[in-house]
């Protein structure tokens, strides 16, 4: 998930058709590590995605992933695909908790193409899937493609 | 989310349910409020942290942002709803909106997320 550089990511409209599929790409297994480098990173420090004796207190298993971790490697793999300024809308729905040892999974596909005022756009579907198969994201986003 | 001047800077409003946790000397030394991220907006809504959850986020990109821009971000709590929760009790779902303006004064990116507080 590392080692993106700007020189890999598509500057132009990349032209997508309905159906056209984003490279799979997975992730983890997901480390505790991982979650408190991403607490630095973002400022969130909730002790539930640290501190396993408050996760415990909580009636959890214990700590769990930041949503937008994972949000933020599928928002990755869409800007490699359609590139960063092309994306105009990009939504998450958290549907599951992602736990430490998680492997995941990370899905996008054009939906439908629109084109109107003179730019095409793809709505696209995106998912974010654990090795149980469960969802932990269902996203959707629109970039322009032309 | 029409009326823009209705966006007001949220202030810590302190950790009112942090409770046992940070009496203990496990909880955070500072409130979250201050340090940002989802947890500080659960904070600052007055939200039970250990029984919130981020539901949804979105983001809208209008303006590019490049280096050396400088953004300001004003936040409003936009809707608070209730409804029953599938095994029962009373789940507060709590809307967010962010807008981040350059400093041209031009809105270069919404956010909107929705947090879920579960009644215990």
């Amino acid at each position: 998930m590392t080692g993106l550089t700007t020189t890999d990511l598509p500057t132009v409209p990349v032209g997508l058709a309905e159906g056209d599929e984003m490279p799979l790409t997975t992730a983890g297994p997901m480390t505790r590590t991982d979650f408190v480098r991403y607490a630095g990173a973002s400022g969130d420090f909730h002790p539930l995605h640290h501190d396993e004796i408050y996760a415990r207190d909580a009636g959890l298993p214990c700590v769990f992933a930041m949503g937008l971790l994972h949000a933020g490697i599928l928002g990755d793999q869409l800007a490699r695909w359609v590139g960063p300024d092309n994306i105009r809308r990009f939504a998450v729905r958290f549907t599951g908790q992602v736990w430490p040892g998680d492997e995941l999974t990370f899905t996008g596909r054009v939906e439908r193409v629109e084109d109107g005022d003179g730019v095409r756009l793809a709505h696209l579907v995106l998912t974010v899937t654990r090795q149980t198969g469960d969802p932990a994201i269902t996203a959707t986003a629109t970039a322009q493609i032309g | 989310v029409d009326d823009a001047d209705g966006f007001a800077q949220l202030e810590p409003v302190g950790r009112p349910h942090a409770g046992s946790h940070a009496a203990d000397g496990d909880g955070p030394d500072e409130p979250l409020a201050e340090r940002g991220g989802v947890g500080g907006l659960a904070e600052t809504v007055g939200a039970d942290l250990s029984q919130v959850l981020h539901g949804e986020a979105a983001w809208e990109y209008v303006v590019p942002v490049r280096m050396g821009d400088t953004l300001t971000a004003r936040q409003k709590v936009a809707d608070v709803t209730q409804r029953q929760g599938k095994r029962g009790g009373t789940m507060t779902l709590v809307t967010i909106d962010t807008e981040f303006t350059n400093q041209r004064g031009e809105l270069a990116v919404r956010r909107t997320d929705t947090l879920i507080e579960r009644e215990i």
